[in-house]
């Protein structure tokens, strides 16, 4: 398709997409992986709800159950929802500033692998000698080698310090391609919101993800080669490791949830047909939002003897986040109010998340007094708590973007009746499963239990939360069934196929061509596509002349780093450190190789350039 | 994309800056740069928290060798200095100038290197291994790990150095050099750092 | 990776006058001077030891500000995120390490 002054090398099939360093194939990539991932961290949540429907149950074994709540809780952060949001990220956010790709595509398709073979090491410990199941988080004593010398801790260990790789390159790549790479005239003020959420999150993934590479060097140096950072027989400290983590873990879940926020104003001012209301307060609150992120992380310690002044302080400055997400939610139901509704399924999705959302905010205050916080702690309320952040919060707002963009990505849309169907199982069956959850913690039910007596006033409850469970399972089927319906179905969706579309990706093809826009667009103001709609104009005006566009070349190197670095961490998790060398030479021979062949990419020239549609 | 740059001999003022890439570079640097201060950060912190948890072994107080440090410190600045004239002998395109700095700088981080490791060998004949206590294991790990960032810093420049003799300064070699003189100044900054909290602080007790 | 890049590559149309090595030299000297007191006051031991820590930080923070506003050029136009990034990163150690000095020492 291309010709330049030397030999392009362009692969088809198979190879396209295991050497691509393209961010909207990259973006396909982390949707498809990170779905797959969070069919398997589902299928883990429906046999969780199932040991636990009835009392006394032995659907699984207690070691296999400890497994699976560890397994669900990682998997569905680190491998499910975090790569979907990359996804997001990966295929609207180079579009929505005018760019042509973001500013390191090589560690782009760096990020995805390293990523994808973390998550498939996590995986294999199901098959070769157990999974981690010290819980997500990992504590220990229960984490270290003298309570746990089976390899799962080890899995955990290693298969998230690649993962984080991945994700900590992606933070770096959106934050250099928002800063350098936006089209003439789109001021940071003129940014879509989805855009500003990404930035930010990207700037707490940047900050965030080193506190946790750290805590698994610890943990695995403790583990593997004798270290005494948690051991306190010769002189560490266990509640270093709940710090450490939580200094990541805490950001981690505003890292979740940011871009959730950024869909939803994108999805709500598209829908009511009408302008975000407070845009300004919006930007102002997603910057603090993410700064508070960083200080708060010891209310998850409340009640591990932090004392009373740093429990009032940690206290307070959690209550203080509400703020800043509360202007949020009241931007959003000024943006709405007034507005020419339009009912699409992204827009149900985003009407859902906002009371879901707020009521898990509120439970998030509840649990920030400290001294109440000594009777939730470890009990359902929190589990209910977090779910209807994670769930009801981000995942629907992940349903709604991943609804309102899939035209965008993959040139159909996915059918409205079957979104609306997916809708209405998924919300129903989450207040079912989550809602009564609230009320078993009150009760006194603990977290984390493979299986609880009969008698003790649980058994009605987590029955009905095992059959809302099954309905959210449907629901994801709905989901699983549109997406197959819709690839059957031809490529042909416009350019901006909801109508309505006011940010720059709408004005180009659906499908975006591979160069993204043919002449770089002047962007005149906020929503920059619907600026030049209000002015009768089809399409954005170009800032610069048809000329040659450099496209960078794809490259199997990323792909064999990651393979590597899987092979790496097997050596290190089974002690056979002469495999570990081999996977550690194998990439950085590869780094090797990237630093010394000087590949310029290739141009697409004028005359292969779709006139129409800048 | 480079070749049309300097096909008129001129090598722009600040090459690393000359194209969109390099600016990339520039930036994306910096941005992992702040990354990997949370990195050290956390290091610290843990060291902190754990730095007079010896089990029985020798503490600080009794371990250090001022002198040992006092010259890798004084190697390790000096490094940073000749780095910072390679990188002005870049903007002079002033290719073999800037190589010749460049090599001293390495040879420098390798005298560095082999203090630390003498220092070391020392401390474990004194029981002051990796396993013996809390201390000794974050001591390591974060002294270590500075190390092994000196240690890759010297290998990354040897590839450089062998890459700008053979392809000659441009604008697609520059950035790679400038941002390989962030990270040597960096790994100078950290040690400031290290200096003072783990030896300095460390023998006041 | 647009046609762009031609047009950004600059042609010095006169020369520039380049920095010469002399700032660079005085920076260096001060950070010496800034090492040699620090351990100075570690060995000759005669002052209470909190007053030593507080020197020391002190010594350590205005030695690592040269470095990075000369070495690192960050004190020239240009730098504004590089400044924000790192800014960023040293409040974050700054919370964690006030936090393990809490944690180690009251």
């Amino acid at each position: 398709m291309a010709h330049g002054s030397h030999a392009v090398k362009r692969y088809t099939g198979i190879m396209d997409w295991l050497t691509t360093v393209d961010h909207k194939k990259i973006g396909i990539l982390y949707l498809l992986a990170g779905g797959f991932f969070f069919l398997i961290g589902g299928l883990e949540a429906i046999m969780i709800r199932i040991q636990l429907w009835k009392p006394l149950n032995d659907f699984v074994s207690p070691d296999t159950f400890n497994e699976l709540i560890t397994m669900h809780g990682t998997t569905m952060i680190f491998l499910a929802v975090m790569p979907v949001i990359f996804g997001l990220m990966n295929a609207v956010v180079p579009l929505q500033i005018g760019a042509r790709d973001v500013a390191f595509p090589f560690l782009n398709a760096l990020g995805f692998w390293t990523f994808f073979f973390g998550g498939v090491l996590l995986n294999v410990s199901w098959f070769a000698g157990g999974a981690p199941d010290a819980g997500w988080t990992s504590y220990v004593p229960l984490a270290s080698k003298t309570f746990n010398d089976g390899p799962g801790v080890d899995y955990y260990v290693l298969g998230l310090q690649i993962s984080g790789i991945g994700s900590l390159l992606g933070g770096i790549n959106f934050l250099a391609t928002v800063i350098n790479m936006r089209a003439p005239g789109m001021s940071f003020m003129r940014l879509p919101m989805f855009t500003w959420a990404s930035f930010v999150t990207s700037m707490l993934i940047l900050l965030a993800f080193p506190a946790l590479t750290v805590g698994l060097v610890a943990l695995m140096f403790d583990r593997i080669f004798e270290g005494n950072f948690f051991d306190p027989s010769a002189g560490g400290n266990i509640m270093l490791w709940e710090h450490i983590f939580w200094i990541f873990g805490h950001p981690e879940v505003y890292i979740l949830i940011l871009p959730a926020f950024g869909v939803i104003s994108e999805v709500v001012t598209t829908f009511s047909r009408k302008r975000l209301f407070g845009y300004s307060s919006m930007v102002f609150a997603t910057v603090l939002i993410g700064f508070l992120g960083f200080m708060v992380w010891a209310h998850h310690m409340f009640t591990s003897g932090l004392g009373p002044v740093a429990n009032a302080l940690f206290s307070i400055a959690t209550m203080l986040i509400a703020v800043p997400t509360g202007i949020k939610v009241f931007n959003w139901l000024f943006t709405l109010w007034g507005g020419s509704i339009k009912f699409t399924a992204p827009l149900l999705f985003a009407i859902g998340f906002i009371p879901t959302f707020v009521m898990g905010g509120v439970t998030g205050v509840m649990l920030a007094a400290a001294p109440a916080d000594y009777q939730y702690h470890d009990s359902y309320f929190v589990v209910a708590h977090f779910h209807y952040t994670i769930v009801g919060g981000l995942v629907s707002g992940l349903f709604a973007g991943v609804h309102y963009w899939w035209p965008k990505i993959f040139g159909r849309q996915l059918n409205e009746t079957l979104g609306k169907t997916t809708f209405w199982f998924f919300i129903i069956g989450f207040h079912l499963t989550f809602l009564i959850q609230h009320f078993l913690g009150l009760l006194g039910m603990p977290r984390r239990i493979f299986t609880y007596l009969d008698g003790l006033g649980f058994n009605e409850m987590n029955l009905i939360s095992t059959i809302g469970a099954m309905l959210m399972g449907v629901g994801v089927i709905c989901f699983v069934i549109n997406i197959i319906v819709t690839s059957a179905k031809p490529k042909h969706a416009t350019n901006d196929p909801w109508e309505d579309g006011r940010t720059l990706e709408w004005a180009i093809a659906s499908p975006a061509p591979e160069y993204n826009f043919a002449q770089l667009p002047l962007i005149r103001g906020y929503d920059a596509y619907w600026k030049e709609k209000r002015e009768g104009n089809k399409e954005m005006q170009p800032a610069e002349p048809l000329g040659p566009i450099h496209m960078p070349s794809p490259s199997i190197l990323p792909f064999i780093m990651s393979v590597g670095l899987f092979i790496a961490g097997l050596g290190f998790i089974f002690h056979q450190y002469v495999v570990s060398g081999i996977g550690l030479a194998i990439t950085l021979i590869c780094m090797f190789l990237r630093s010394v062949i000087e590949d310029h990419g290739y141009h697409i020239e004028p005359d292969e350039i779709h006139a129409k549609g800048v | 994309m480079s070749g049309h740059s300097h096909a008129d001999g001129v090598l722009p003022h600040e090459p690393e800056k000359a194209t969109l890439e390099g600016r990339n570079k520039v930036l994306g640097f910096w941005l992992f740069l702040g990354g990997e201060t949370v990195l050290f950060g956390t290091l610290f912190s843990a060291f902190i928290a754990l730095r007079d948890q010896v089990n029985g072994g020798p503490t600080a107080h009794e371990l250090f060798s001022l002198t040992v440090v006092a010259i890798a410190t004084l190697v390790l600045l000096t490094s940073s200095l000749t780095s910072v004239f390679a990188i002005q002998a870049m903007h002079r395109n002033k290719p073999k100038e800037m190589v010749n700095w460049l090599v001293v700088t390495i040879l420098l981080g390798l005298v560095f290197l082999g203090l630390e490791i003498f220092e070391f060998v020392e401390y474990a004949h004194e029981g002051h291994t990796f396993a013996a206590s809390a201390f000794s294991t974050s001591f390591y790990s974060l002294v270590g790990f500075h190390g092994g960032h000196v240690a890759f810093g010297v290998l990354w420049i040897s590839l450089l150095i062998w890459q700008v003799l053979r392809r000659g300064l441009t604008v697609v070699t520059a950035p790679k050099i400038y941002i390989a003189g962030m990270y040597w100044h960096f790994i100078d900054v950290v040690w400031v750092f290290i200096f003072t909290v783990v030896y300095l602080m460390g023998k006041v007790g | 990776m647009t046609a762009e890049h031609a047009a950004s590559v600059e042609q010095p149309k006169k020369r520039v006058k380049h920095e010469g090595p002399k700032k660079h030299i005085i920076a260096y000297v001060f950070s010496l001077i800034l090492t040699i007191l620090a351990f100075a006051t570690v060995i000759t031991g005669d002052v209470s030891v909190n007053f030593v820590y507080v020197m020391l930080v002190l010594m350590a923070g205005v030695q690592v500000f040269i470095q990075m506003a000369f070495w690192m050029h960050m004190k020239d136009r240009g730098h504004l995120f590089p400044i924000i990034g790192i800014l960023s990163g040293v409040t974050v150690v700054f919370t964690m390490i006030i936090m393990a000095v809490y944690w180690a020492w009251w």
